[in-house]
């Protein structure tokens, strides 16, 4: 008999095996077939669509941290690496559409920051991954002073906290500041600007969701990085 | 609210079957920070569904951990006209942890199956979040659409029926597995498994359709 010509058998054969009942033989049988027809394949993929949910019943655990170093360290993910790779992805970017993307910023600072547009020397326009705009950084020489605007301020707990990160060409990410709850809905931020913050030496900003009192590590991150953005001078 | 619900807050997306894809695909392109937030979105149900099958916190740990280099690998080959992303994982973790079940069962370890399959095919914490949808909006919202709709005809089968169907897909046990664990004729055990999938596709078929 042909099993693929025959619908009613194919649908009840394809829930035993995303189900896991066909065994052995018949299960090696009937993935023979499947190498062979798309029809098969598409029946199969449905009924996983079905069934797999049922793994949603086990109640949600979050795994300890080991588990994820783990898995950075084995695929060579380290941050380090991550962060050679951001700025990779930036430069070609940039390269791309730096005139247009400084425009942009550009137009953003002066609209937002009217006032103070002529003091500001340095700009950044941090994105989610959306490319949605989350917030507005500016570096003011002469005051010697960075400000922070939060466009959509993210609802953080007690526990949270968001940290700016300066992302150097070469060496490690530097920290800041904490742009803690409290301050956040203030939407405006300021800290001392430091030195060595030129494009040239940082041509990346990036904001991290760290606990209550930021990242245990003074050489980067330790929470995932929601927002970045690059670093321009005007 | 834990770490992935704020992220899904703060990048103003839900962790639907969309934004994962579009994290897949990210991680495709090799792009860390995506296969990151992909991790923190799914690692906790992808976790429990692992401790579920396996019951030991280490081996769980394994399977996650093997799962999760598994999706970075395989990103590129995941097609999101298939199969939806999350059952896509679901299906990684799944293979992974009944490799190890297999392997630890040939070693001859004892595998326990946890109390909450044989009870009510694993579905007792899930009827109750369904039944007081006020009283924990936390774990009501946890569950997406397509997992409501599944405990919704889920719920609809006898009793015997869904520990047949649960036993099979997260012990990974045979038609005479289930029967013996059960203490049914294996003929019966068949015939409830079959019944109750052809009846679990009318349910979700006509609930898609209204």
């Amino acid at each position: 008999m042909k099993i693929a010509k025959n619908p009613a058998l194919v649908e009840r054969l394809a829930a035993e095996y995303v189900l896991g009942s066909m065994r052995g033989g018949a299960r090696r049988r009937f993935e023979t077939l499947l190498a062979q027809h798309a029809t098969m394949r598409r029946t199969v993929s449905e009924w996983q669509d079905r069934i797999m949910p049922l793994a949603q019943f086990a109640p949600a655990v979050t795994p300890p941290p080991a588990v994820w170093q783990r898995v950075e360290a084995r695929l060579g993910l380290a941050s380090a690496s991550l962060w050679q790779h951001m700025l990779a992805k930036l430069s070609f970017w940039r390269n791309l559409s730096l005139v247009s993307s400084a425009f942009a910023s550009v137009l953003l600072a002066v609209l937002l920051l009217k006032p103070e547009a002529a003091m500001t020397s340095y700009v950044a326009t941090l994105e989610n991954d959306q490319a949605q705009t989350v917030a507005l950084v500016t570096g003011d020489l002469r005051k010697q002073e960075l400000r922070v605007k939060l466009l959509n301020a993210p609802k953080l707990t007690t526990e949270q906290t968001l940290q700016l990160w300066a992302v150097p060409k070469e060496g490690k990410p530097r920290s800041l500041g904490l742009l803690a709850q409290q301050s956040v809905s203030d939407a405006s931020l300021r800290f001392p600007l430091p030195a060595n913050m030129a494009p040239q030496n940082v041509p990346l900003l990036a904001i991290s969701l760290e606990k209550k009192g930021g990242s245990s590590n003074p050489d980067g991150p330790t929470g995932p990085i929601l927002f970045k953005g690059a670093w321009l001078q005007l | 609210m834990t770490e992935h619900n704020f992220v899904a807050a703060a990048v103003g997306a839900d962790s639907s079957q969309k934004q994962l894809a579009h994290w897949l695909a990210a991680c495709a392109r090799q792009d860390g920070v995506a296969f990151r937030a992909l991790y923190d979105a799914c690692s906790p149900k992808l976790f429990g569904f692992a401790l579920r099958i396996l019951i030991k916190r280490e081996w769980a740990e394994e399977v996650l951990q093997e799962s999760f280099i598994n999706i970075w690998n395989n990103a590129a080959a995941f097609q999101s006209g298939l199969a939806l992303p999350m059952t896509w994982m679901t299906t990684i973790v799944r293979n992974k942890a009944f490799d190890l079940l297999r392997k630890m069962r040939s070693d001859g370890a004892i595998v326990e199956i946890d109390a909450d399959s044989l009870q009510d095919g694993g579905m007792a914490s899930i009827l109750e979040t369904l039944e007081h949808p006020d009283g924990s909006p936390q774990d009501a919202m946890v569950l997406r659409d397509d997992a409501k709709a599944l405990a919704h005809c889920f719920a609809e089968l006898k009793g015997a029926q869904r520990q047949a169907i649960a036993l099979s897909f997260y012990h990974d046990l045979s038609h005479s597995d289930v029967a013996a664990q059960l203490s049914l004729p294996i003929g019966t055990v068949k015939t409830w498994i079959r019944r109750g999938l052809e009846r679990l596709k009318t349910c979700l078929t006509k609930l898609e359709e209204a």
